[in-house]
Order: C-alpha cells, then sequence, then structure tokens
C-alpha cells in the first residue's frame, strides 16, 4: 500500500516536472527536444509492453510508428480529415500490420517473429520509393496540419498522450493479463499445461504495443508536418530498444524515463561534435555493462524500498 | 461410460521409431494409476500425446467422453487435464505464488481474490507458504516439484499427469511428496497418473501399474503382480541395465 503511494508520488513528480522545465528555461529549441523526447517515450512504453513482458523481441517497431504516421499524413492531405481523425485511424492501422504480422510468425518459436518484424520494416521503407507517385517518395508527404498551433500546447498534449500510455500499459502489465505475458516469458510450454491460449496472448499484445505506437507515429507526423521514409528506419527500432534497455526492461514506466535520458543525453552532446557519438556509445556500454538492468526502474525500486525502511 | 479417461489404438512413430504402439487403456475416476517402463519406452511421448503437445499418428483419446484429436494443448488443459513436466519447467522470473496464481489462470478467468486465496491455499497445502513471496529460481529442486504440482492443481484438474515426480530427490523429499499425492487424491477425489520408473514408490502409492517397454503395453495390472511379472521383470534385468537393476532391486 506504502509503495503504491511513493510510486503516484513518483508519477506526479515526475508529471511535474516534465511540465515545469518549458515553463522554467523557455525556448522553443527546448520544447521541441522536450516533444520529441515524449514521443519517443511513447514509443519505448508500447515497445516494453509486448517484447519487455513476453521476452520475443521486437526488432521493427518502426514498422507501426511508419504506419501510424503515413495514416496521418495520407488522411490529413490527401483525404482532407481533420488532425485529429489521425490517431484513432493509425491505431487501427498499425494494429492490422500487428496481426498480419503476428499471425504467422508468433505462433513458432525462434526468430521468425523477430525477423519478420526488422524485414516487415525495411519492405515498407523500400514500398515508399516505389511508389513514390502516391507517397511522395523520399520527400514524403508534406503540409501536414497541426494538431495545435502553439509549440507548448502541443508538448502538453504529447506529454498527456504519453502519461495515459504509460498509465494504461502499466494497469495492465500489473493485472492478470501482464501475469500471463510474464509466464509467457517463463516458459511457454508451461503456460499451454496451464490452460493459456499463447499465441493469443501474444498477437493481442502485439496489437495493443502497435496500437500505440501508431498513435506515437501519428503524433509525430503532426509534430514534424511531414512523414518520410526515414520513419521505418531500422536505427529508430534499435534506438527505442537501447531506451528500454537503459530504462529497465518489463517495468514500463522505466522506458519513459529512458527515452527521455537519452534524447537529452543526444541533444547535451551536439556541442561536442564529431566527439558526440564517441560519448553516448561509451556512456550506454558504461550503463549497461554496470547496470544490466537498467538505470531508471533499479533506481526508482532502491529509492522506494529506502523510503519504505524509513517509516 | 464410466471410464475418466478411454485411450485406443494410439500410435506415435518419430521418424524410423515406434515411440508409442498401439496403446489402449482405460482410467476411471479416482483412481491413481502408475505408468513404469524403463528409459525411453514411451511414457513421457504418451503424456505429451494425451496433452495434445504432440500429435498421435493414429488412435482416439476420449476424455469425459469427450474426444480430444486436434485440441490445442491449452484447450485439452482447460478441459480438466493438468499435467507436470519431467525437468521443472516453472515460469522463471517470477514469485512463487505468481505461479501457482498462472497456473489458475487459463483454467477460470478472473477473479483475482479467488485465485489469490486459492494459490496461497495450494501453497499451504503442498509446504511452500513461507516462501511465496521468493523468486521461483531461488527454490530448492525438490520445492521445485512441490511448486509445479500446486501450479497443476491450481487449475482444478480432473486428471493430474505427474511425471516422474521423485526423480533427483531423496528418500525424505519422496516420502512427504508421495504423502502428499495421496492426501490431494484423497482429499479432492483427483484421478492422477504418475509416471516412474522406481518400483518401489509405485507399491506404496498406485492403485494399478500400466507398464510400457518400447513403446507397448507389456503389462497392466496392481502393483505387487507387476513387479513379478515377467515381462516386466525382463524389460528392466533382462537388459542388464544397470540402474534399472539397482531399482528393481529396491523394490
Amino acid at each position: 500500500m506504502f509503495g503504491k503511494r511513493i510510486d503516484f508520488a513518483g508519477a506526479l513528480g515526475f508529471i511535474a516536472f516534465m511540465a515545469a522545465l518549458p515553463l522554467i528555461f523557455g525556448g522553443n529549441y527546448l520544447i521541441g527536444v522536450l516533444t520529441v523526447s515524449v514521443i519517443y517515450g511513447i514509443w519505448a512504453v508500447s515497445w516494453d509492453f509486448m517484447s519487455g513482458l513476453t521476452g520475443r523481441e521486437n526488432f521493427g517497431h518502426s514498422l507501426f510508428i511508419g504506419v501510424g504516421a503515413y495514416t496521418a499524413g495520407f488522411l490529413n492531405t490527401t483525404f482532407g480529415f481533420s488532425g485529429w481523425w489521425s490517431l484513432p485511424a493509425a491505431m487501427v492501422m498499425a494494429m492490422v500490420f500487428a496481426l498480419v504480422i503476428g499471425v504467422p510468425t508468433l505462433r513458432l518459436k525462434g526468430p521468425y517473429f523477430a525477423l519478420a518484424m526488422l524485414s516487415g520494416a525495411v519492405i515498407m521503407q523500400r514500398l515508399m520509393l516505389i511508389f513514390w507517385e502516391q507517397t511522395g517518395g523520399e520527400e514524403g508527404i508534406n503540409g501536414i496540419e497541426p494538431l495545435i498551433r502553439s509549440q507548448l500546447g502541443f508538448y502538453y498534449f504529447a506529454l498527456a498522450a504519453l502519461v495515459l500510455v504509460t498509465a494504461l500499459l502499466l494497469a495492465l502489465a500489473r493485472s492478470h493479463w501482464g501475469l500471463i505475458l510474464r509466464a509467457v516469458r517463463g516458459d511457454e510450454a508451461t503456460c499451454q499445461a496451464a490452460g493459456i491460449n499463447v499465441t493469443f496472448y501474444k498477437i493481442a499484445s502485439l496489437m495493443i504495443s502497435a496500437a500505440f505506437a501508431g498513435a506515437g507515429g501519428a503524433i509525430y507526423a503532426h509534430y514534424q508536418l511531414q512523414v518520410s521514409p526515414q520513419l521505418f528506419a531500422i536505427v529508430t527500432s534499435i534506438t527505442i530498444i537501447t531506451m528500454v534497455y537503459v530504462g529497465g526492461m518489463a517495468s514500463i514506466y522505466g522506458p519513459v524515463g529512458g527515452a527521455i535520458l537519452l534524447v537529452l543525453l543526444t541533444e547535451l552532446l551536439r556541442n561536442f561534435g564529431e566527439w558526440r557519438l564517441m560519448i553516448y556509445s561509451c556512456t550506454l556500454i558504461l550503463i549497461l555493462f554496470f547496470l544490466p538492468n537498467g538505470l531508471i526502474a533499479p533506481t526508482w525500486r532502491r529509492m522506494k524500498s529506502m523510503l519504505a525502511g524509513r517509516e | 461410460m464410466s471410464a475418466l479417461l478411454e485411450v485406443s489404438g494410439l500410435n506415435k512413430h518419430f521418424g524410423g521409431l515406434h515411440a508409442v504402439r498401439n496403446v489402449s487403456f482405460s482410467i476411471a475416476p479416482g483412481e491413481i494409476v502408475g505408468i513404469l517402463g524403463p528409459n525411453g519406452a514411451g511414457k513421457t511421448t504418451l503424456y505429451n500425446l494425451l496433452t495434445g503437445f504432440i500429435p498421435p499418428d493414429s488412435g482416439s483419446i476420449v476424455f469425459k467422453g469427450r474426444s480430444l484429436r486436434g485440441l490445442a494443448p491449452y484447450r485439452i488443459a482447460g478441459l480438466g487435464i493438468s499435467r507436470t513436466f519431467q525437468l521443472c519447467r516453472p515460469f522463471v522470473g517470477m514469485t512463487v505464488f505468481e505461479n501457482v496464481v498462472v497456473g489458475g489462470l487459463g483454467a477460470h478467468g478472473s477473479d483475482r481474490v479467488d485465485l489469490d486465496a486459492r494459490a496461497l491455499a495450494l501453497l499451504k497445502q503442498v509446504g511452500l507458504l513461507s516462501k511465496e513471496q521468493l523468486q521461483v529460481e531461488a527454490l530448492s529442486y525438490g520445492d521445485q516439484r512441490r511448486l509445479e504440482i500446486a501450479r497443476a492443481l491450481a487449475a482444478k484438474p480432473a486428471l493430474l499427469l505427474l511425471d516422474e515426480p521423485f526423480a533427483g530427490l531423496g528418500s525424505g523429499e519422496i516420502t512427504d511428496l508421495s504423502a502428499l499425492i495421496r492426501s490431494v487424491h484423497a482429499e479432492q477425489g483427483l484421478t492422477v497418473m504418475l509416471i516412474e520408473h522406481k518400483l518401489h514408490e509405485f507399491m506404496r502409492l498406485v492403485g494399478r501399474v500400466i507398464a510400457l517397454d518400447f513403446g507397448e503395453i507389456i503389462a497392466e495390472g496392481a502393483p505387487e503382480d507387476i513387479v513379478r511379472h515377467p515381462a516386466v521383470i525382463e524389460a528392466y534385468i533382462g537388459r542388464g541395465d544397470e540402474q534399472a537393476e539397482e531399482q528393481t532391486g529396491a523394490a
């Protein structure tokens, strides 16, 4: 009970901190960086829900991100729908893609799922170039309308979306659903013997994960006001996985911190010019070498037990 | 039909190996039946066929009057057949308590309070209540066996299949575990099948033995008759298998 109250206080503190940052320091540059970090947070949390809990690693999360972003782009420009339709439409489209890839590959053991996700993202990136007359090719789709005109207002919208997604997935992860997903990670055969339809849970979880990644993609499209094939890039998926590892796999809230930390770190290191990648990589290696369970979630757990011990 | 489980003409090949050969038997409600046989006799394959983990080449399996043919393992489990595995396969990365809760989730849905209370009751019954918050990896082998049984019972099965529950346990642990199986059987009227190749345990625990060798049923009957059955003696001793000799000797 006390632990839950500390969690709640921690979450409130985090939200207040993130909301106050642009008010204290100001500047559109910072707001932009924070908006991107919050969107990466949505992607990292949604990755962690499926792959962190079940252990079936998804190497093509950018597939869902790109599908969501292009759905937003097409709806808003080609078909002239209001930007607010982007979010539900992006979620639905991403879920369809999850179903198409998940049904044949998640029934099987072995690396099929990871490979199918990886190649799915690569294929979509190529298709965006091949069908350049419809998709705009390398240029992508431009002229997407902003959802909210004020940059600060949009940042708060994205932050609210992150909080909502994290709260939802955290609740789901701590319910029986999450228990089953962790059991799938533990031993699939024993799950079967316990009467659990493992394939159903894996596919449904991938669809949930995809829906929120797609929503994040749509939010990103309305932030950049354009989409390009680069959204499907493998490096995006790998960055997200790194964020989850730094945050603490399977904790759901940890990846939020991991995403914000790494986006801010990338920006802070811009002053170092060509040393940037070197410092970034070394920092990552050090974190993962000394803290194999990640940085954010284990630190929070330690703080919590210290606070609880003092009571 | 009075039989809980009716198996007839069951066959399974793995390439050139005829792992289960024309096996037929039936189990009445409330029985404790032992499946006996040397290593490689087809005991675990038989379990895998019964629980749907591998499909049979031919033959029928009828449970509570319903054919299990073509059903996925989770569906068969949902109908009331729970099993344990020869090598313990707990849900790693979870606590002892969570392992048992998951055991009950598949079969009966959602009432969290009921599942939690039931999990605690089962852990008490198998003697693991004091360890409920431990990570499952921290349990000793004997405790993992107990946990497997608690996890299997959480699904409230009508038939419990135990695969070598005594393997790797010391004699004290074996006595305790036998007592546990006996009490579960007595209190809940549970039907139990257990695979074992230690004759000694069968004598005290089971009412009937089905002996397998090379995938075939070679004898069936009361345990005291089975140990004297010439085909069983040949299967164990005639082969000069040192381990088998030792075990038959213990009986």
